[in-house]
């Protein structure tokens, strides 16, 4: 009997230990994002495009033939959760990097932790300008970002409104989060740069749905349009305050104006909206075609429209750009993946755009000024505001050099 | 002075939300001595039951009185789980985390029912603001007030008028007597939650087509609504209606001559200023407690 169980005990030891030697080890890589609540569009969309460009690459064998297993965590768009996420992630799940956050608030919370860890940290969709540049004093910073910061988009928003469009009164509305009052500045600062100020400054909360004083506070001023910095459900209650108070003047803003909740929610009030955009759901490339419709075939959306194309678009060209890297660096060490980040040898195709040489040490945008085009929502949808982008669009934009 | 117009109107339609919400509490509080601190919620599921029926092809008009039902049977639903028990053993406060902890659960219910996605509910009354006085109302924040007192009115008529509204009194007045009297009392309370559940199942279908519906349009409302219902005194329906304008034109009239990022303060300030002055409320009848 005892020397069945011997046996038995061995055998089963012997099955663990060769099985070991079979499975690969794969790369975990964190993805934190608000998949519930008012930024959940965005969230479930870059999600969704990063579980699209790992699941090909893992398809073609995945990298440095280890494959890539996501560790997905919401962040409910709360500073501090996505503190505890950080801390969970780098101590208990040791993941070799994080694609993600969607909210400036919760990645200025959040990054320190990987920067001390020395784990790379690819923001995909916040726009908060000073996200790459938190850790600047350091000699090493681990932050990078393939989306368009908001020191592009803020003077992008003031040139459409203030140069192509002639308005000279202009009013800011943007919420009270990390993101709208930083945009706020950016707006202030595009605004003063071209000699414009703006008549009425407001700000609004998450959550609120009376946007009557704000509106009425900029009407009084005597504004021709309204810049937004907030997130889609606001937006939505804006579009509707106006059209209650009969005062329709142009929205003009920050790609939030672009979320599947502003526009569904303001319906036939939103319409004509114009924000900055990386990415149009339009199949105008080859490499767009193909995202588009695995998307499409992969999560089924309403209407076949992407609830937030830019945030999928930016996270699926996340993962591959770090793929790129790890196979670069040969290992998935942080440091090592950091370095070779900002020596990105090989082209990576994206579908925002094509990345050569993205990141070097001392700028790590991937997103230069001349990327994002002017979108517009019109018939439920987001199309482009200008003809000469769309047509130009079969062209993929590569980086410019930077002036900063 | 269209604007300061244009700011009372808007605080009045915003006021009578929060008066309608707040009924309920008063409703419960009346009879058993307990609030239900779902309330938020219930409003929240009754609004998106609403829009379920709706997207079915179920005409607005008749999808009210179906959410009303389902108002009720959610609130029969609290009752029994959440709050008999604590009274039962005579808990001081154990309804209290029952109640918050049911409204938890209807959120992460809802959530995953309906999605976490604010949606857009169609409005039955054309869009097109109205000019009255020189500024602007929406039809429906008209049939927001109108339907809010019509309620208001309903509930009192009942009280005075039927016997089962007498016997909801009684129970208010003195529960001990009330069931010597006769009167099956655990049923009335039972019917209490019932009804505050309708009223504000109702006034969920009735705000749902003004903002924005989804599983966390509960949280905000029913805390300004609870703060409405202290201080328009938790024993008196018209103090509801008076509180819930006041709080309503502060928070517009603030946010304009103000500032709009101090929105929220007068209503909080007031509820302050009510609780160290006159504790039961503005029109609410202080207890005496003889011993």
């Amino acid at each position: 009997m005892v020397m069945r169980l011997k046996s038995v005990v061995a055998a089963f030891a012997f099955c663990v230990a060769a099985s070991n030697g079979y499975a690969a080890d794969p790369i975990k890589i964190g993805v934190d994002g608000p998949f519930t609540g008012g930024s959940s569009s965005m969230g479930v969309s870059m999600r969704d495009g990063v579980r699209l460009a790992a699941a090909e690459i893992n398809k073609a064998g995945g990298v440095l033939g280890r494959p890539i297993v996501l560790i997905e965590r919401d962040d409910e768009a709360k500073n501090e959760r996505g503190v505890q996420i950080a801390q969970e992630l780098i101590n208990k799940e040791k993941v070799v990097a994080i694609v993600g956050y969607i909210n400036t608030g919760v990645a200025l919370a959040s990054q320190r932790f990987f920067q001390e860890a020395k784990i790379p940290v690819f923001n995909n969709v916040a726009t908060g300008s000073i996200i790459t540049k938190q850790f600047s004093d350091q000699p090493d910073n681990y932050v990078f970002r393939n989306a368009a910061a908001d020191r592009i988009q803020a003077p992008m928003i003031v040139d459409e409104a203030v140069t192509k469009r002639g308005f000279k009164k202009v009013a800011i509305l943007a919420d009270s989060t990390n993101y709208g009052q930083l945009g706020r500045e950016d707006l202030e600062k595009a605004l003063a740069a071209v000699g414009v100020k703006p008549v009425a400054v407001e700000k609004f909360n998450i959550k609120d749905v009376d946007m009557t004083a704000q509106l009425l506070k900029a009407k009084q001023a005597g504004a021709e349009a309204v810049l937004t910095y907030g997130i889609g459900p606001e937006l939505a209650q804006i579009a509707n305050g106006m059209a209650k108070l009969g005062w329709k003047v142009p929205l003009i803003g920050s790609w939030t104006l672009s979320m599947a909740n502003y526009i569904d929610n303001a319906g036939a009030n939103g319409e004509g909206a114009r924000m900055p955009q990386t990415f149009i759901q339009v199949p105008n490339t080859a490499k767009r075609k193909a995202f588009i419709d695995a998307y499409l075939k992969e999560f089924k959306p309403k209407n076949d429209r992407i609830d937030s194309p830019v945030s999928a678009a930016q996270g699926y060209d996340s993962i591959y750009l770090l793929a790129a890297a790890i196979t670069q660096a040969g290992t998935t060490d942080g440091p090592k993946v950091r370095a070779a980040l900002e020596n990105l040898n090989t082209k990576v195709e994206g579908v925002v755009m094509v990345y050569n040489k993205p990141f070097t040490h001392s700028d790590h945008e991937a997103v230069s000024p001349n990327v994002p085009v002017i979108g517009e929502v019109k018939g439920g949808r987001v199309v482009y505001a200008y003809d000469s982008d769309k047509e130009g669009g079969g062209q993929l934009r590569i980086k410019q050099a930077s002036r900063d | 002075m269209s604007i300061l117009l244009q700011l009372i109107y808007s605080g009045i339609a915003l006021g009578m939300i929060y008066a309608v919400i707040a009924f309920g509490y008063q409703l419960t509080f009346a009879t058993s001595g307990t609030l239900n601190f779902g309330q938020g919620d219930a409003l929240m599921l009754g609004a998106l039951m609403g829009l379920t029926l709706v997207t079915l092809g179920v005409n607005y008009w008749l999808m009210i009185p179906l959410v009303c039902v389902f108002g009720m049977l959610q609130g029969a639903f609290v009752e029994r789980i959440g709050v008999r028990p604590a009274i039962k053993i005579k808990s001081e406060f154990g309804w209290i985390m029952s109640t918050i902890a049911l409204g938890i659960i209807f959120k992460n219910v809802a959530e995953n029912v309906w999605g976490r996605d604010d949606l857009r509910f169609p409005s039955p009354l054309p869009e097109a603001p109205l000019n009255v006085f020189g500024a602007n109302v929406l039809p429906m924040e008209l049939l927001v007030v109108c339907g809010a007192l019509a309620m208001m009115l309903a509930v009192e008529f009942f009280n005075r008028k039927t016997i089962l509204g007498k016997a909801v009194v009684a129970t208010a007045n003195d529960r001990d007597a009330a069931a010597l009297m006769g009167i099956n009392t655990g049923l009335v309370i039972t019917f209490s939650y019932a009804l505050s559940s309708l009223t504000a199942a109702f006034a969920g279908v009735l705000i749902a087509p003004l903002t924005l519906t989804g599983a966390t349009m509960g949280a905000v409302l029913g805390l300004k609504a609870f703060a409405v219902a202290i201080i328009g005194g938790l024993s008196s329906g018209l103090g509801i209606v008076v509180g819930g304008v006041i709080l309503g034109i502060a928070e517009t009239t603030t946010g304009f001559y103000l500032s709009t990022g101090y929105k929220d303060v007068p209503g909080l300030v007031l509820l302050l200023i009510v609780l160290s002055l006159k504790p039961a409320g503005l029109f609410g009848k202080t207890a005496i407690k003889k011993v």
